[in-house]
């Protein structure tokens, strides 16, 4: 049954001047400055950047659930909008947002209906499998904790097959060593089946580990800093971590981290 | 996506009330002028020359009826917030105290009223009671889900520097219980004045009331329509009125109003049933001694002032008590034949109707403010012209009773479906699916739980909107034979009919709560989690 569906090819995604601005009652807010990005077909891109830079802001324009105040987004080649419409990408929310008021099953299925694709058990209970909530299919989100939802709904977003995921923050609040599994297990499966993946992360660590490309922001209004690639072999073990190369590149993107904090609180530090 | 058409609501908020409003009076005329030499229904012109012939008299009456109704605002909401300071400062005491509020919340009040007629002579006192009685309930309910609106983590807070209930009181409770404060005040303000107006009805000297029945008696038509329509304005003008104030001291709204008035108990199981039939024996025995006591404190005569043994042997013991049960009981059989279907009508249409206009938010926008507007009218008071305009059949009654019930359940159901969280709606979103399946997946189970709220609410409210087009009309039914005992001075059939009416609202009321809580387990499990 899952293998009969085709999943969608990975596509690329492209900003062009994309820009946000908030504008509310304490006045104009900058989220995004117009950016122009360009994320490879099938390449998994970490997203890293101070708290409230605008890195959530960004996911939500490319899937275009905000609208952008300038500049455009393409999914390979068509609009965000078309690209929902035939369920091409999922978004992993910074909450988890699942329904109170259905279960795990019920919700990771909720997506193959919203997706208008076929309703699969099977694909539905192996995929709540691979984020070790096998004994929870049953269970609304009360009962559960906050890692566990959050679980629950990373299975949502991939059971639909996705060609590109967005993830905010994924793992925010999943604990170290469930973290580490998850980190190794869940790219192994979109690598498989070829997806874009952008997935915003507060961990340095992580992003090197997941990501093919780590982008550092600065703090808001969100622009790159850095832009660091991470050709590390995959797939990648923990033991990885201990490697030369891999410390190389998580100083580097630390650095960046910094440096960006350096430059936007320059004003305050001077005498 | 929602949001974007939030704003746009809000922004055409004005502009709709506007042509909703110019809707209403627009199809008012032109049904007139259609129905005319019908004599049913006045024009607005009409009732605008009645009023503009009659000023001194319509003024008088107006402020008669205010007055009573602003003392019982006030001593009606004083006591919901005595109560509600008692209930959050002695946990313990609120299951009993949440069912004797609702206990006296049932009462009916049409045959109240005659029993405080004796209880005070002439006077305004039942009209004030009366009116007092009909806001207290209304505001005790959302002034305690207030109380209790802050998040736990800020009690821990509290508690975490050493401090007590009453600074967490005055500290959070308070502030988070404002915005509740001011919705209960503003939904009591025309309570407030259907109240006084309900007292009218049942005898007073006085007061728009007093001229409806005269006015209806009389087969006046505009002087019908007109004072239906200074109550409804008057009425209108208080909520808009109270709001206005309300805006002006807290930052928002609040969200509807969702948990029951008494927070689900500890014990689960069996236990929890035994405690359960404890509880209930508990608050009968209270009830009885209450009742007796507050009868033997003041010396009430007992020709009139009937005590529970009287109104036992009247049913139970009385040589004539076989006729007596079969009268009282076939009129509330009657009675609840006219109420039941209208009460389910009135449900069934106010969410339905909701959830349909939330598929094109332009109507929306047009509906909202009209149906907010027409929700503060008390629809009892205007009885008389659903009598005029469908008669005193069963139908005009079953219509009565759901336009009672439609719109708090239309306005509460609307509320409802917004409170879908905004990052659920994301959800959605991101596969880009139909309003439809929004609407049915994720916005009609958020709204149950202001469904059932406004269903719980509306038991009451049904039953006084039968008993007074019953009392003023169609002369069946317990509503009619309350007005019959009234006029006989058979106080044995008024007090027993007012005991088992108030228990047979109490048993509707705890079975919709029932079902509220069965439904809500699963639809708001996080309420109860
Ligand atoms: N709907 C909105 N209205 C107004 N301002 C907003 C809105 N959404 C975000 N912002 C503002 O935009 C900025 C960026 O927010 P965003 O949520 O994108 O940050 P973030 O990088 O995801 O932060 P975090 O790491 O803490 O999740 C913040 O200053 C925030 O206040
Ligand atoms: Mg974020």
């Amino acid at each position: 049954m899952a293998a009969e569906r085709h999943p969608a090819a990975p596509p690329e995604v492209t900003c062009r001047g994309l820009s946000r601005t908030f504008y509310g009652r304490g006045g104009a807010v900058e989220a995004v400055r117009p950016l122009d990005l360009t994320f490879a077909a099938g390449e998994t891109t970490a997203l890293v950047g101070p708290s409230g830079c605008g890195k959530s802001t960004l996911l939500r324009l490319i899937a275009g659930l905000e609208a952008p105040t300038t500049g455009r987004v393409e999914i390979g080649g068509e609009t965000p909008l078309a690209v929902r419409r035939r369920a091409g990408l999922a978004v992993g929310f910074q909450d988890p947002s699942l329904l109170p008021w259905r279960t795990v099953r019920g919700n990771v299925a909720l997506a193959l209906r919203l997706a208008r694709q076929p309703a699969d058990e099977e694909a539905v209970a192996r995929l709540i499998g691979l984020v070790g909530l096998d004994g929870f299919a049953g269970s609304r989100p009360a009962a559960l904790s906050g890692g566990m939802r959050q679980r629950a709904a990373i299975a949502r977003c991939l059971v639909t097959r996705p060609g590109l995921l967005l993830l905010d923050e994924p793992f925010g609040a999943v604990d170290e060593l469930t973290r580490q599994r998850l980190a190794q297990d869940l790219p192994r499966l979109w690598e498989a089946r070829g997806t874009t993946t952008l997935f915003v992360t507060h961990s340095v660590t992580e992003a090197v580990m997941i990501a093919d490309r780590v982008l550092v922001f600065s703090p808001r209004p969100a622009d790159v800093v850095e832009d660091v690639t991470v050709d590390l072999p995959r797939p990648r073990r923990a033991d990885i971590a201990l490697s030369d190369a891999f410390r190389a590149l998580t100083e580097r993107v630390s650095a960046a981290l910094s440096a960006g904090f350096a430059a936007a609180e320059r004003p305050l530090a001077a005498e | 996506m929602i949001d974007a058409t939030l704003a746009r609501l809000t922004a055409s908020g004005r502009l709709g009330s506007v042509n909703g409003i110019l809707l209403v009076f627009a199809g008012w005329e032109l049904s007139a002028r259609a129905l005319s030499g019908a004599f049913l229904l006045a024009s607005p012109t009409e009732v605008l020359a009645y009023l503009a012939q009659n000023p001194g008299l319509m003024g008088r009456a107006l402020a008669a009826t205010l007055a009573e109704a602003a003392a019982g605002f006030v001593i009606g909401n004083l006591a919901a917030m005595a109560l509600a300071l008692i209930v959050i400062l002695t946990p313990r005491l609120e299951r009993t105290i949440a069912a004797l509020a609702l206990l006296v919340f049932c009462l009916p009040l049409v045959a109240t009223g005659p029993i405080l007629r004796v209880l005070f002579g002439p006077g305004v006192g039942p009209q004030v009671t009366l009116a007092a009685l009909a806001v207290y309930y209304t505001t005790f309910v959302p002034l305690l889900v207030g109380l209790r609106a802050a998040p736990a983590t800020w009690f821990d807070v509290i508690r975490s520097y050493g401090r007590g209930r009453w600074t967490e009181l005055v500290q959070v409770r308070a502030a988070a219980a404002l915005p509740y404060l001011v919705a209960g005040l503003q939904i009591a303000a025309p309570a407030a004045i259907l109240g006084a107006m309900v007292g009218e009805f049942t005898g007073a000297e006085r007061g728009l009331g007093v001229l409806t029945i005269r006015a209806m008696r009389g087969l006046d038509v505009p002087g019908t329509w007109s004072l239906a329509t200074l109550a409804a304005g008057v009425s209108v003008a208080a909520y808009a009125g109270v709001g206005w104030i309300g805006r002006q001291l807290s930052s928002g709204p609040p969200p509807v109003i969702l948990a029951a008035p008494v927070s689900p108990g500890g014990a689960v199981g069996p236990r929890r049933v035994a405690g359960g039939f404890a509880h209930l024996a508990l608050i009968a025995v209270l009830v009885l001694a209450l009742w007796t006591g507050l009868m033997d404190l003041f010396g009430l005569n007992p020709f009139f002032a009937k005590r529970p043994d009287d109104v036992w042997r009247f049913l139970v013991t009385a040589p004539q008590a076989a006729e007596h049960r079969a009268t009282l009981f076939w009129a509330l059989a009657e009675t609840m034949a006219v109420t039941l279907p209208g009460y389910f009508a009135g449900l069934a249409l106010g969410a339905l109707i909701a959830a349909a206009i939330v598929l094109v938010p332009p109507i929306a926008a047009v509906a909202m403010p009209v149906a907010v507007a027409l929700r503060s009218v008390p629809i009892v008071t205007t009885a008389p012209l659903i009598i005029l305009l469908l008669g005193r059949g069963a139908l005009g009654t079953i219509t009565l009773v759901a336009v009672m019930i439609f719109f708090p359940t239309f306005v509460a159901c609307l509320h409802g479906l917004r409170q879908a969280p905004g990052q659920v709606i994301d959800v959605f979103d991101s596969y880009a699916s139909s309003r439809l399946q929004r609407l049915m997946l994720a916005q009609v189970p958020a709204m149950l739980p202001a469904f059932f709220a406004a269903a719980r609410m509306a038991v009451p409210a049904a039953i006084l909107a039968a008993t007074v087009v019953e009392w003023l009309a169609t002369g069946i039914g317990v509503g009619s034979l309350m007005a019959l005992s009234a006029s006989l001075s058979d106080y044995g059939m008024l007090w027993s009919a007012v005991a088992v009416v108030s228990l047979t609202a109490c048993t509707l009321y705890a079975g919709v709560a029932r079902l509220e809580r069965a439904v809500l387990a699963v639809y708001a499990s996080e309420q109860f989690a």
